[in-house]
């Protein structure tokens, strides 16, 4: 079982979740590259302009490994990256857990993603204000020692931070991909699990998701917020549970 | 609304402070917070989520980072965000802190906003200088390596080349073509580069830029290019494609047209440094034009001088091949020439002008006749020299120029042969032995006037028997005897010269190459040798008599 964390933070984000699974799974958790451990240097601004190359990604983890087929968990926009890799290389993949997904993040004709281009840039600027503990003195530091252990005050805010340029490229690329016409190429069982009330992924949004993926299934459950693998850890583990069993 | 017991300071504290629940609704908040969203009355905030009191970016920015924070490390600090307000926006740093277990239930968490409306202005400006000092950091890196691989670029179709290389690799376009007006006015694609549509189709609008020489878009600022700033001059199509006009200092040569990268993460292309770079190719495609229609006359004079007939006696086969070099599209100095001095004596000549282009085409001409002037009979290859000498030292033409001169006996096969700072010229046998003729050896021509020993390591090479006057002094010429099927080879340093390796292991190379070639053409060692591009920036030429 294949734990993907969505923009913001780091794999930290499934701790109270990925244990649930670790008698039944052999459980990988990996940070996307640009965030939390991952080798900075092996940021490409070209392959990771798009959602294919964090897709691209996935699949090299998984055929270096020897993974597949696994049962993926993408958290929001990890949930987009999953389905693309799904798409690319079906036999990897056993089922799809989609946590908060959304194809489109921007209102369309017809389509209501929860934002318009503008307020994307008003993001941009808040993460532009914001270092969250990154500068340049310790770049280095945390760059040459991935795996350094917790260095106790030093490393506030560590789950979320990252180079503010890659930050700000991956905001970007999140946020402003489209990805709906995706959906239809994807043949692995998936489970989409939504959040009662979500300002990021709206609950009409994963409706759509659930409606254009074939042989998926919606959940939703009770809770607030973009990150039920936070905040309600036990609901989603229910529900992943139920769907997974046999 | 301060609870039971809470000190009158909760409300009147100069920050907004804050209590909220573990899904990040309010369950308190005092007197400053609600001033600053409000103003007058005290709204009921209970249940509100602070996330929806944020701008839209402080609250994705609150889902994606802050709540997740709280719950990993109970604690953020200084975080900047936007509160919306009555009367608009509010900057704040917040500071945060999360109390309670793991149940949801029992977690509370205290917020405290500080105003920071004169701190984020002053961020702001900080932080916009920088992301301008940076843009144009990475302006002025791209321009630099657009500028030298113009600068480098030879020819009309080397500096297109250039440009659409540059439009992708530097400026990052998803792909990038250069259409240039033709001779009759039609525009013409000449370089393109990366994927993108197909180029076959120029737009309307385009085509009318190129017909009228005006700015793209077709707008009425026309070819009066007045108060236009190059910048002004970059257009975007309806398509999206940017198009970047390559003026010259009289005229619009054409346009360079970049296709954008489509992906959500990619930055927008610079149009500032694309106007600049489009200037410089104007100017690099002035200079490209200029310089290719020098090359062409000068070409144009090395043909004409090259003989095309060459004698065809009986008893000697003689063939030729000259090789321009590949990279500077510039006409070098080398020439060849095959000429009767009397009924059975042939002259062989090949030499190397110093320099390149039109005034090195012309010195050539000038010197291919002095020495078909010179060359009688009697007079031999020493005499030729030394007169050839004299003529360069006269009239400065030709100075420090290379020449072998060579007249050889069909009836006898004698070879008497002289050798102006010039390589050696080589003789292979019909039984496989190869030998350079080093005696003859004279300085290069103008530089001295005297014949000068050989170099002390092939003092008695014992083919090429070297003639001395009575007092020891070098006559000045060599001479040797070609047997039947042996074959005389005379080159220029193209052939042999590399800067990395020694001279001597170019001329063994090219030895074992000549002993190796089976035919009778001269193209046939040029190509073995230089089948490789060797002769990228120098030019080659060979002249090769077998006596049959």
């Amino acid at each position: 079982m294949v734990f993907a964390h969505g923009f913001g933070c780091d794999q930290s984000m499934w701790r109270l979740v990925a244990p649930a699974f670790e008698d039944t799974y052999r459980v990988v958790l990996f940070d996307h590259v640009g965030a939390g451990g991952s080798d900075l240097s092996a940021y490409d601004p070209d392959r990771h302009s798009s959602l294919d190359g964090y897709a691209a990604d996935v699949v090299e983890l998984l055929d270096e490994l020897a993974l597949g087929p696994v049962v993926f968990v993408g958290h929001s926009v990890s949930a987009m990256i999953g389905l693309l890799a799904a798409a690319r290389r079906p036999e990897l993949f056993d089922r799809l857990v989609l946590v908060g997904p959304s194809p489109r993040y921007i209102d369309d004709d017809g389509y209501r993603g929860g934002f318009s281009a503008d307020e994307i840039d008003e993001l941009l600027e808040t993460m532009d204000s914001n270092y969250l503990g990154w500068s340049e003195f310790i770049a280095p530091v945390i760059m040459g020692n991935p795996d350094r252990p917790k260095l106790g005050e030093e490393l506030t805010n560590a789950f979320c931070r990252t180079d503010p340029a890659i930050a700000k490229r991956f905001a970007r690329t999140t946020f402003l991909s489209d990805n709906r016409t995706d959906l239809a190429a994807v043949r692995t069982p998936s489970l989409v699990v939504q959040c009662r009330e979500d300002v990021i992924a709206p609950v009409e949004v994963g409706r759509y998701v659930h409606e254009h993926l074939a042989d998926s299934e919606f959940c939703l459950i009770d809770a607030v917020g973009h990150c039920p693998n936070l905040s309600a850890p036990e609901a989603l583990t229910t529900a992943m549970r139920e769907y997974l069993s046999p | 609304m301060t609870p039971p017991g809470r000190a009158r300071s909760w409300d009147t504290a100069p920050v907004a402070l804050l209590r909220l629940d573990g899904a990040g609704a309010i369950i308190d908040a005092n007197d400053t917070f609600r001033a600053w969203l409000d103003g007058t009355t005290a709204p009921d905030l209970r249940g509100t989520r602070l996330s929806s009191l944020l701008s839209v970016g402080g609250r994705i920015y609150w889902e994606t980072h802050l709540a997740p924070l709280l719950r990993l490390q109970d604690r953020v600090e200084e975080i900047a965000v936007e509160l919306r307000t009555a009367d608009g926006r509010r900057q704040v740093l917040l500071s945060a802190e999360r109390h309670g277990g793991d149940d949801p239930a029992d977690v509370v968490i205290d917020v405290a906003l500080f105003d920071a409306r004169e701190r984020s202005r002053y961020e702001r400006e900080l932080l916009a200088a920088r992301a301008e000092a940076e843009r144009s950091a990475t302006s002025v890196r791209t321009l630099l390596t657009t500028t030298t691989a113009l600068a480098r670029a030879a020819g009309v179709d080397g500096v297109c080349d250039a440009l659409v290389r540059a439009a992708v690799e530097e400026f990052r376009a998803d792909s990038a073509w250069v259409w240039l007006v033709d001779a009759t006015g039609a525009p013409e694609l000449r370089a393109q580069c990366g994927g993108g549509p197909p180029a076959g189709e120029l737009t309307t609008a385009l085509r009318a830029t190129l017909r009228d020489g005006t700015a793209p878009g077709g707008s009425s600022r026309g070819a009066g290019r007045g108060a236009a700033t190059p910048v002004d001059e970059v257009e975007v199509t309806p398509e999206g494609h940017v198009v970047v006009p390559l003026r010259g200092a009289d005229a619009l040569h054409g346009v360079l047209v970049l296709v954008p990268r489509a992906h959500a993460g990619d930055d927008e292309l610079d149009r500032d440094a694309l106007a600049a770079a489009g200037q410089q190719g104007g100017v690099a495609l002035d200079r490209a034009v200029l310089h290719e229609q020098s090359v062409s006359v000068a070409h144009e004079l090395q043909r004409a001088m090259l003989t095309e007939h060459l004698p065809q006696p009986e008893g000697a086969r003689l063939s030729t091949d000259y090789r321009p070099a590949e990279r500077t599209l510039e006409v070098g100095g080398d020439w060849y020439d095959a000429f009767w001095v009397d009924d059975t004596v042939l002259a062989l000549t090949v030499g190397d002008i110093v320099g390149h282009g039109l005034k090195s085409a012309t010195a050539m001409g000038q010197l291919r006749t002095v020495v078909r002037s010179h060359a009688e009979r009697g007079v031999g290859p020493a005499q030729v020299l030394a007169r050839v000498d004299r003529f360069v030292q006269r009239h400065n033409v030709g100075f420090g120029s290379t020449l072998v001169y060579a007249e050889l006996d069909l009836t006898t096969g004698r070879l008497e042969f002289a050798c102006a700072g010039h390589p050696p010229p080589l003789v292979t046998r019909a039984d496989g032995e190869a030998t350079f003729l080093w005696t003859g050896r004279w300085m290069p021509l103008g530089v001295a006037s005297r014949p000068v020993r050989p170099p002390a390591a092939v003092v008695g090479d014992r083919s090429g028997r070297h003639l001395t006057d009575r007092d020891g002094e070098p006559s000045g010429q060599g001479s040797v005897e070609l047997g039947w099927g042996d074959v005389l080879w005379l080159y220029t340093d193209g052939m042999v010269e590399r800067h990395d390796r020694p001279l001597l292991t170019g001329l063994d190379e090219l030895a074992q190459a000549a002993l190796g070639t089976a035919g009778a053409l001269a193209g046939e060692l040029v190509s073995s040798l230089l089948g490789d591009g060797l002769n990228e920036y120098d030019d080659a030429c060979v002249l090769r008599v077998e006596r049959d």
